[in-house]
């Protein structure tokens, strides 16, 4: 039998999200996994954190281990929404074994769970399963899949991230969850490499215009410069600098649909910053947002009287694809 | 259409002409560039960055379908002859010394010469010097408008905060109205016409290592780019007739230095006598002009072959110091030799001395060129004979150094001989041939025929067409079927030795006419553009 104490999740907590109109107090699970298999986008640094190779059995006893630690840590009552991820796709069977899926939805009953998959393992009959073990009356919509979009523009996924899926394949995915009664949320990435700070803020604002009919959900995630990554690698070589917190601003303002954003790594030179002199106020707004939804505060909060606001609309205008970035 | 004509050049740096679409601009020079270059705002999502490999590039790379052409330094390269080069986030290399060098070196060996070349975003007033050296000639105001934009105070000298401006280190008409964009896109065009100056002199260098004292990065770029020996020693001139200073630790790793060293070890034939007598080196040059050099000659009195020892150019032989550098260059006089300038030159001596065997070795020699003899005759196991006793001047050691020499047997250095070896890389029979000197002029002579005559500004020999007889088959440059009319411009170049560099002595041969006269261009350059004078042609012989 293998020791609870080494079996635990890479990491898990609690907090707070907005979901159908009200704050749902939430648990989220990274597990450990057999990892991503694609394994190939320029800025995870998540897909360093797998197992071993592992035999199915062996796999599935470290999962249900991590499972079994989750449960024992955090009273049932205390969280009423769950998100799962792994480091890669939870409804991925060689990472995660069928025997584990199951276990979670009887550990999660009564939950609304959003878990992470690369649309290739969104499969009606999977999904079907799973959602039927979470349901037991409590939610319309117990299970949401969240996939990493990135973004609607295909070419840009491909050359900046190098995500292996189309957007064609995503609306499949999506067509699927549906059928199996689950809903769809959709994580964006906002400047990943190769992207001016325009062309990165212009990408977001399209994409959330496309995507926002298909998806119940979307959260949008600033790009961060994780270590042992192909993004860090650039940003070494001053080729990458994360999107301006001015940008973040003006994405979330325009958006017609709410947007989750949780500000990552905010204020510092790996994570979206300004000038260092005013992120601080504005990361908190950004995260406070989430869950209020309150645009007035982000109007507010971009009118932030600080020198950098005028680099920032210099870098709008002045950087190009051939000079670029401009600022670190 | 685009046209790129280079007038003038200094090793990687040049002033040229560049038209566009009915624009003339001579370069280096900041232009508005999306003005210029209408096509740059349709390259949308185009980034590659710089240190890209070769599959990324080649899949995402493009040159853009209009001026200027991108290029990329995993890329094949799209420019032609008279296209602007766009090197695509060269602003980014700046802070990368080491692949600075890398992708420069990469992308000039690909791109034909006769283009102009576009940093975008790049120039400061104080990265301009070190650009425009490493061969970037046409620039925007991103970099500087930026620095406005950011309240940013810039100069020569680096960044400082806006407030700069009132201190009174600049009085230009941005400061004097408090306008900092007008400033600091003054500042740029006020230090690229500076730079164009020294381009102009052919000191482009001394600027250099002036300029890049106060950024480490920019020190960084200017070293790696000298270990680039071959790269660089192809595009620098032969000679230059203007001073050479050697101010900075720098000075000694510049190209033109080592090609000197390599030329006396690989190619030059010291006059054949069995003493060598190590002197110091004079302010004046060339040497023998100066006070010590006429007392030095009156003690050796022709019995043994003088060879000087400096720094930074390491060994001097009597017959070459006339050559540039040797007759050129100017250092710090301290008395002092530090430990890495002892290694260099005792090393260059070491290797004159393995492949010059001398009977005996007489130093006459103080200070740090006596220790650098001491560490080469340690190196070899060779007897040192130091005839020094305090200064070499001394009526005491120009005693010793008469004394150390009686008995030996006159000889005469040949200097038309060591210096043709020196230039061509040949060993010119000296029979039947009379040298006749009139102070700085000297003229080599077969019967009443003249066959050379020497450059005094240079230090080098001008073959007439029966000198070039003398030296077979190098320096030649093959040109079309036509009879030059003036000057041989890079088109009619049909092939050349690739030993030519700018300001070499060449003949040129083509089936119709020979012409001599001096290159104004590297082989490669002269081979492959399109433009430009590639040979100035001093005398036509028509062949029927």
């Amino acid at each position: 039998m293998i020791s609870k104490n080494v079996e635990k999740p890479l990491a898990c907590w609690r907090g707070k999200d907005l979901f159908e109109g009200q704050v749902l107090e939430t648990l989220t699970v990274i597990f450990r996994t057999a990892g991503c298999s694609w394994n190939r986008c320029t800025m995870c640094g998540y897909r360093h954190e797998r197992y071993p190779p592992l035999s199915e059995e062996e796999l599935t006893g470290r999962l249900l281990a991590q499972l079994a630690w989750v449960k024992e840590s955090y009273a049932d009552d205390d969280y009423r929404m769950v998100k799962i991820f792994t480091s890669g796709s939870f409804f991925d069977p060689a990472e995660v074994p069928p025997a584990v899926l199951d276990a979670a939805a009887a550990a999660f009953r009564g939950k609304v769970v959003v878990a992470e998959s690369r649309p290739e393992f969104v499969q009606d009959e999977v999904l079907r399963q799973f959602a039927d073990g979470l349901d037991d009356g409590t939610w319309t919509t117990p299970l949401f899949v969240a996939m990493g979009l990135e973004t609607t523009d295909d070419a840009i996924r491909e050359k900046s991230i190098d995500k292996g899926f189309s957007y064609a394949d995503f609306l499949q995915a999506a067509a699927a969850a549906r059928s199996a009664g689950a809903g769809v949320k959709a994580y964006l990435m906002m400047k990943p490499p190769f992207l001016t700070e325009a062309e990165a803020r212009d990408d977001m604002i399209r994409s959330i215009a496309t995507v926002a009919p298909v998806a119940d959900l979307i959260s949008m995630n600033l790009c961060t410069v994780q270590s042992r990554t192909e993004v860090e690698r650039l940003w070494k070589q001053h080729a990458y600098r994360p999107p301006y917190l001015w940008s973040v601003l003006d994405v979330l303002i325009q958006s017609p649909v709410h947007i989750l954003c949780d500000p990552v790594g905010g204020g510092q030179i790996r994570g979206p910053h300004n000038c260092g002199a005013c992120d601080g106020p504005i990361v908190k707004g950004i995260a406070e947002f989430s869950l209020t939804a309150d645009k007035e505060l982000l109007r507010v909060l971009a009118e932030t009287e600080c020198p950098c606001r005028q680099e920032w609309e210099f870098v709008l205008e002045q950087e190009q694809p051939f000079c670029m970035p401009l600022t670190r | 259409m685009s046209r790129y004509e280079g007038r003038k050049r200094d090793g990687l740096a040049r002033i040229g002409i560049f038209e566009h679409e009915g624009v003339t601009l001579t370069l280096p020079a900041a232009v508005d560039a999306d003005g210029l270059f209408p096509n740059l705002q349709r390259r949308a999502l185009s980034n590659v960055p710089l240190d890209a490999g070769p599959a990324f590039a080649a899949r995402y790379h493009e040159p853009g379908s209009d001026q200027p052409a991108s290029v990329h330094p995993a890329a094949p390269a799209a420019a032609a002859s008279g296209d602007c080069v766009m090197a695509a986030g060269w602003h980014t290399a700046l802070a990368n010394p080491r692949k600075y060098v890398e992708w420069l070196v990469a992308l000039k060996e690909r791109v034909v010469p006769d283009t102009a070349w576009y940093a975008p975003a790049a120039a400061l007033p104080r990265a301009a010097a070190l650009l425009v050296y490493t061969g970037f000639d046409l620039f925007d105001y991103r970099a500087v408008d930026l620095a406005t934009a950011r309240g940013v105070f810039c100069t020569p000298e680096g960044e400082f905060p806006a407030s700069m401006m009132e201190s009174g280190v600049c009085g230009c008409a941005g400061c004097r109205d408090g306008d900092l964009k007008r400033h600091n896109r003054q500042a740029l065009e006020r230090e690229i016409a500076l730079v164009a100056r020294f381009v102009e002199a052919g000191q482009l260098r001394e600027l250099v290592e002036s300029r890049c004292r106060l950024d480490a990065a920019q020190v960084g770029i200017l070293r790696f780019l000298d270990r680039q020996y071959a790269f660089l020693e192809r595009r620098l001139p032969i000679a230059r007739d203007v001073t050479l200073r050697a101010n900075s630790a720098e000075s000694q790793n510049r190209a033109e230095v080592r090609r000197y060293a390599e030329r006396v070890i690989d190619r030059f034939a010291p006059t054949r006598t069995d003493v060598l007598v190590l002197l110091p080196c004079s302010a004046r040059k060339p040497y023998s002009l100066s006070q010590s050099h006429r007392r030095f000659a009156a003690a050796v009195a022709s019995r043994g072959h003088e060879v000087i020892v400096t720094s930074p150019l390491g060994v001097v032989p009597r017959e070459l110091e006339r050559v540039y550098p040797a007759g050129h260059y100017d250092v710090p006089v301290t008395g002092y030799w530090d430990r890495e300038e002892c290694a260099f030159i005792a090393d260059i001596l070491v290797r004159y001395l393995a492949k010059n065997a001398y009977g005996r070795v007489i130093a006459h020699l103080e200070g740090g060129a006596l220790t650098v003899a001491e560490m080469a005759a340690e190196a070899l196991s060779l007897d040192l004979e130091v005839t020094c006793s305090g200064h070499p001047t001394s009526g005491a050691s120009l005693r010793a150094l008469d004394e150390a020499l009686r008995g030996e047997r006159k000889m005469q250095a040949d200097m038309v001989r060591g210096t043709l070896a020196w230039q061509f890389g040949t060993d010119v029979d000296m029979k039947g041939l009379r040298v006749r000197s009139k102070g700085p002029r000297v003229s080599v002579l077969r019967g009443k025929q003249q066959v050379f005559s020497i450059d005094p500004g240079t230090g080098l020999f001008r073959p007439t067409f029966e000198g070039w007889q003398l030296i077979p088959d190098r320096y030649r440059v093959t040109i079309d079927d036509f009879v030059p009319q003036g000057d041989v411009l890079a088109p009619g170049v049909v092939a050349a030795d690739p030993a030519i560099r700018e300001g070499d002595e060449v003949l040129v041969q083509g089936e119709r006419a020979l012409a001599t006269g001096k290159a104004m261009m590297g082989a490669d350059e002269m081979v492959q553009a399109k433009r430009g004078v590639a040979v100035k042609v001093r005398k036509v012989r028509t062949l029927e």
